[in-house]
């Protein structure tokens, strides 16, 4: 370093601002002011990857951070969300008291006293007067596994509530209903080591570059040369870098899938040995695919024979293929058959259970695996069945609860719950830590409908959340970062996540506010062994015992923390040999029989398709990398802001906007039946003409799309619906 | 949690664990005599997280705001071709940067062995010409800070044989630190005909400007009708409104001074000019993040016409003072005149200077012939303006003929920018495309009252000064008053106007 001159200042405080230390602990340099005094890792709060992330300490808080260089999930790396992980949990709007809308009207800032007595008070008067029906809750895939126990536990056994779901409904219910029926459990077969151990990978309704990027990463890592197969309507980054793109017509995927499973018979290249010892129903569905020959299905799916052929002899010449989908698939009107069609392909071709092979569902969420398992909405705590009795004594008997507190049933779905308060049927909800008000589809009709209820708490960081603004009393919640629990990630792996920061003012973990509402409930009692998110989570292990997602083996949060997470299955006494796992290693399925079935159903038409008034059809999805989900969070950071565009844009094809006579960057108006945006014009060979394309993340998307249902999931379809555009305001 | 965190810090290691995944991405040797340290970007790898720039951000301890890096896009528009890539950019370290070249306290050094640009924060005065200087936007102005601050390669990690944070946290390992040979790149860029295309990065700047360092790579031939994400965005720039005035000002204090020259002494003209002088540099102080520091604005002379102007007109106004009040002082009165005159030279050779500051950016609009002609214009302009205003003795037909001419042939100089003017459907708009685009839009008003004002002023008043020389009083003041809102709208359009080729960007980022 030179030295100070009158004239040249080499150094000095500016200069200092700026100056890196070595980081110790196994980081490089770092920021001299942020220089931690101990680091530990914890698991990412975002998405579904479940990176870990290390934190860095000063005096016990969060300073800083970087993404965890052994973890077995990332690598070392993390996307933007995961760096700027710590920015929302200090953003100006967070939630620092519960809020009470007075009957004025005005939300005001109220104490916990007021606030749970209120909660009480209101969810019994409801109760009381109208059934064990009229009061529901929505809850999320992003709190911890305890809490999502606590709270499906509180809601059933406690305040005897028999509905209840989560945002899990809008991204992965699909893959839930798919993997129940075929394998016979809620069983995503894969580790993230497939990705680098396939010689060819097939991405169904996957932008896993952008929505999933450190499973791409994962892909990069993968020294077989690997053919990467894209199924998208769009040209998405990771079409850009895939080896072969097949930019089949929105929804064409279910005929599509069928069309390559006929070819693959009629060639003969299935795996008779796998298929006669492992499956079930293959000769039905040999029937089935059989009219769905290479000319029609070309055509239906709007590409050439040629095309599918090659699509075809690169499944074929794989040795290890795995196939991959996401939200392309989940979120679609024939969602669960989609999905199962995937899952056909593997079957037929023997590619599962195999290192680098699988029909392998990449979740949304941190936490909606945990959701899968533990909520008590779908499934009884711990992948149990609310409808079998012994099931519901099992239960009961780890609870130390009376078996008739157990409702006999499943809840309803989301859609089931947003008819029923429509219908007058519900009319108290709780909402925790997700944001229906924006995301719900048809949103102007869920918007009404939600302003339909007598009681509505929101629990959650911020009180200006869309959904918030709408709450009768919020509730606030502290942050991932601000509590400890677990998450379990796409992989079946359950990761800690740590309290690093203190929650803000009297912000609670959900875990506490839990506990508190049980309380005030008068329930407390059922709860006495529920001191503390670990004792909960030794209860969650003690649930699943044998069942395929049997966690009995684990030794608490210490051998979560010192593994970088395990994966489910690890029944007491197996020994953790491998950090990196997949199922079905043995050919057994979950089935009574051990066999996986192959299930199929007629492809149905898209339920809006484009016609004359509304001529084209509008896809949703991912934005950029920098977003997630409603951007409560993202939003709070200037650095994920700077990094997506600034409003609403609409992807559109060159063709259709010179014959609409739209520029680029112009503003136009996009209108369905349920609603009208305005959007920029990007203008991008990127969409097929046709077809435009809308970022998932702004408040106006939801207001086009239509509001239709997987039959089997109740997932609702937000990537297809018409509407029409026009230049201009 | 904190037994955990314990258990982490007792096991802490020593060198960064993170090195295993970057080691090859940094080169095996340091560079060579005639080499230097650049990024190299592999836009097939990239798959566009942007994990690089919270990445930078994080490990740099930036601002909240503010971002080293930044991504844009190419795409295509050939609906039967689809391409899209994510451009990943910092600083190009460039072998002869602009911004080092044109700074006017030498707060820039390229490092001789390493070949960084690096900027000494401390020396910084925050007078943004480097962002002017800089084709791709390097050099960010903070406002709380009063400097700007940039990438440096992360020197200090590069030095310890650590990766730049970008290049530690690609997951795609798209970015590696390579050395390249200067010579080559020089040749490659400059003698090169730009007709060869831009063999940097399509869309991106000229790079025979400065010669940037980083090597964009892909195996894959980008289409021909490869555009960047916002392309067709047209946003006015920054008004720099202490510029606004410093350049009007000081340009009609030398045309005053000038003026003056050519009648007899008054000490109104001088006074009033020299005054004004005065009141433009202390206006143009306002521009800058440290004005305290500004002292040291003549270093960076052998290459910065800013440093430059500061010398010529830090010699104008003792001159233009000197000469206005040498009539008072007996024993001076003899040299007025020559006062005068080198008052003149010297602010001459500043508005020339600040022609050259301009200029010497390379942006389209900012060209030397027009901004030389719109600089001089201004001086004539309102130095003959303020003549007829303060000096309603004068014989003024001359005068207001000269006015009027002056007035009329800059705007006709301002007007030709309008041959540029295209209609949206324009695939590839070029910088003057859009400054002729945003002139007759988002501008507009800006530019009807810039017209506005100078007919009146510089138009109709002279012509009625003609007609009512009993009234010239009044009538010059106004016009003087209605030429100097023209000049400064001009100049602030001058400035907002400007569109220059940059680094692709996102769409409406």
């Amino acid at each position: 370093m030179k030295r100070n001159t009158l004239l040249r200042q080499w150094t000095g405080p500016l200069t200092a601002d700026l100056t890196l230390h070595p980081g110790n602990f196994g980081l490089g340099k770092v920021p001299a002011r942020f220089q931690p005094d101990a680091t530990t890792t914890m698991v990412c709060g975002f998405c579904s990857t479940g990176c870990g992330l290390n934190i860095h300490l000063q005096d016990g808080r969060a300073v800083n951070l970087t993404p965890a260089t052994d973890h077995p999930v990332n690598l070392g790396m993390a996307c933007p969300k995961g760096w700027e992980a710590l920015t929302p949990l200090a953003a100006a709007d967070r939630a620092t008291t519960p809020w009470l809308r007075s009957p004025g009207g005005e939300l005001a800032p109220t104490d916990w006293d007021t606030a749970m007595q209120t909660f009480t008070l209101r969810f019994r008067a409801i109760l009381d007067q109208h059934g064990p029906d009229s009061v529901a809750w929505i809850g999320t895939g992003q709190i911890c596994t305890e809490e999502l126990a606590f709270l499906g536990a509180f809601a059933k056994f406690g305040m005897g509530l028999r509905h209840g779901d989560g945002n899990t409904r809008q991204c992965m219910a699909t893959s839930v209903a798919a993997y129940k029926e075929s394998f016979g459990f809620d069983a995503p077969p894969f580790t993230y080591r497939d990705f680098e151990e396939s010689d060819v990978i097939v991405l169904i309704g996957s932008n896993l570059c952008i929505a999933h990027p450190i499973m791409w990463q994962r892909v990069l890592r993968n020294r077989n040369r690997p053919e990467i197969i894209v199924v998208d309507p769009r040209k998405t980054e990771t079409a850009m870098a895939a080896t072969q793109h097949y930019a089949i017509r929105p929804k064409s995927d279910l005929t599509f899938l069928y069309g390559l499973a006929h070819l693959l018979i009629e060639r003969g290249w299935i795996d008779r040995t796998f298929i006669e010892a492992h499956t079930a129903g293959f000769e039905e569905f040999r029937r089935h695919v059989a009219p769905f020959g290479i000319t029609a299905v070309a055509r239906a799916c709007g590409l050439s024979p040629e095309e599918l052929e090659r699509c075809v002899e690169t499944i074929h010449r794989g040795h290890r293929v795995s196939f991959w989908w996401t939200m392309g698939v989940n979120q679609s009107h024939e969602g669960t058959r989609t999905a199962q069609a995937v899952i056909n392909l593997a079957l037929m071709t023997g590619n599962i259970g195999r290192p680098g092979t699988g029909a392998n569902s990449v979740t949304g969420q941190c936490n909606a695996m945990g959701s899968r398992l533990f909520s008590n909405t779908t499934n009884l705590l711990g992948g149990h069945d609310f409808r079998r009795a012994d099931h519901r004594a099992k239960v009961a008997g780890i609870l130390g609860l009376d078996p008739g507190r157990i409702p006999t049933e499943n809840s309803w779905a989301y859609d089931q719950i947003m008819d029923a308060i429509d219908a007058g049927k519900i009319k108290g909800l709780w909402v925790i830590g997700t944001n229906p008000a924006h995301s719900w589809i048809s949103q102007s009709a869920g918007r009404k409908i939600l302003g339909k209820l007598d009681f509505l708490v929101v629990q959650d960081m911020y009180p200006t959340t869309e959904t918030a603004r709408m709450a009768h009393l919020i509730l606030p919640a502290a942050a991932w970062g601000e509590k400890d629990g677990t998450f379990i990630n796409s992989e079946r792996r359950i990761g800690l996540i740590k309290k690093v920061s203190p929650a803000p003012g009297e912000a609670l973990s959900d875990f506490n506010i839990f506990k508190l509402a049980a309380h005030y409930w008068g329930c407390g009692s059922l709860f006495q062994k529920w001191t503390s998110p670990e004792a909960v989570f030794g209860i969650l292990q003690e649930l699943s015992r044998g069942m395929p997602c049997d966690i009995t083996g684990i030794a608490g949060y210490r051998m979560l923390d010192l593994e970088g997470g395990v994966q489910w299955p690890l029944p007491a006494g197996e020994k953790l040999e491998a950090g990196e796992r997949r199922l079905f290693a043995d050919g057994a399925f979950y089935h009574a029989d051990g066999r996986a079935r192959f299930v199929f159903d007629a492809p149905r038409a898209t339920p809006e398709p484009a016609d004359a008034t509304h001529p084209f059809l509008l896809l949703t999805g991912r934005g950029t990398s920098a977003q997630w989900h409603t951007g409560t969070r993202t939003g709070k950071s200037a650095v994920l802001r700077r990094l997506h565009p600034a409003g609403l844009h609409a992807e559109i094809n060159p063709e259709d906007a010179d014959r609409l006579g739209i520029k680029s960057g112009q503003t136009i108006t996009i209108t369905s039946r349920r609603g009208e945006l305005q959007a920029r014009a990007f203008v991008t060979a990127n969409v097929t003409p046709g077809q435009l394309f809308l970022p998932m993340h702004d408040e106006a998307t939801n207001r086009l799309t239509f509001p239709a249902f997987d039959p089997q999931s109740r997932q609702p379809a937000y990537k297809a619906c018409a509407v029409s555009v026009r230049p201009g305001k | 949690m904190e037994c955990f965190a314990r258990d982490h810090a007792a096991g802490g290691a020593d060198g960064p664990a993170q090195a295993k995944y970057y080691r090859r991405l940094l080169p095996a040797a340091p560079p060579g005599p005639g080499q230097q340290y650049a990024f190299e970007v592999d836009l097939d790898q990239c798959s566009g997280c942007k994990a690089c720039v919270t990445a930078c951000h994080s490990l740099n301890g930036l601002d909240e705001d503010e971002t080293w890096r930044e991504v844009g896009l190419l795409h295509s528009d050939d609906w039967r071709a689809p391409f899209q890539a994510t451009v990943t950019t910092a600083c190009h370290h460039c072998v002869d940067p602009g911004c080092l070249s044109g700074c006017p306290v030498l707060a820039y050094d390229k490092d001789p062995v390493t070949g960084i640009v690096r900027h000494l924060d401390d020396q910084c005065i925050g007078c943004q010409y480097c962002v002017m200087k800089c084709p791709y936007e390097v050099p960010k102005y903070s406002a709380r800070r009063g400097i700007v601050r940039k990438c440096d390669l992360c020197s200090n990690r590069l030095a310890q044989g650590e990766a730049p944070a970008c290049v530690q946290a690609c997951p795609s390992q798209a970015i590696r630190i390579t050395v390249a040979d200067q010579a080559i790149l020089t040749a490659q860029f400059r003698a090169t005909p730009a007709a060869a295309g831009n063999t940097f990065l399509p869309t991106a700047p000229r790079p025979a400007l400065t010669v940037p360092t980083t090597r964009y790579r892909s195996a894959r031939p980008l289409p021909a009708a490869v555009r960047a994400g916002d392309q067709r965005r047209v946003a006015p720039a920054h008004g720099h409104p202490p510029l606004v005035f410093m350049l009007v000002l000081s340009q009609l204090s030398v045309g005053a001074l000038t003026v003056g020259l050519f009648l007899p002494p008054s000490p109104a003209q001088a006074g009033g000019g020299a005054l004004l002088g005065i009141a433009a540099l202390g206006l143009g102080s306002l521009h800058l993040g440290r004005p305290t520091q500004a002292w040291r604005a003549f270093l960076g002379w052998r290459t910065s016409w800013f440093s430059r102007e500061v010398i010529a007109f830090g010699a104008f106004i003792p001159l233009a003072v000197g000469a206005a009040i040498a009539p008072a002082f007996p024993a001076l009165a003899g040299l007025q005149p020559l006062l005068g005159v080198a008052a003149a030279v010297a602010g001459w050779l500043g508005v020339g200077c600040s022609a050259m500051l301009y200029a010497d950016t390379h942006r389209e609009f900012w060209n030397l012939p027009w901004t030389a002609g719109k600089f001089f214009g201004t001086a004539a302009l309102l130095g003959l303006a303020f003549t007829l205003a303060v000096r309603p003795g004068v014989p003024h037909p001359g005068l207001l003929c000269a006015l009027v001419f002056v007035t009329l042939g800059k705007l006709a100089l301002e007007q030709r920018i309008f041959r540029w003017q295209v209609d949206r459907e324009t695939p590839a708009p070029t910088a003057l495309n859009r400054t002729a685009r945003l002139l007759t839009g988002e501008l507009s008003v800006w530019q009807r009252w810039r017209i506005a004002a100078a007919l009146l002023g510089g138009g109709l008043l002279p012509l009625l000064g003609l007609l009512l020389p009993a009234h010239l009083a009044l009538i010059a003041g106004t016009a003087l008053a209605c030429l100097l809102v023209g000049e400064a709208c001009e100049r602030h359009l001058f400035f907002t106007a400007v569109a220059p080729d940059k680094m692709p960007g996102g769409f409406t980022t």
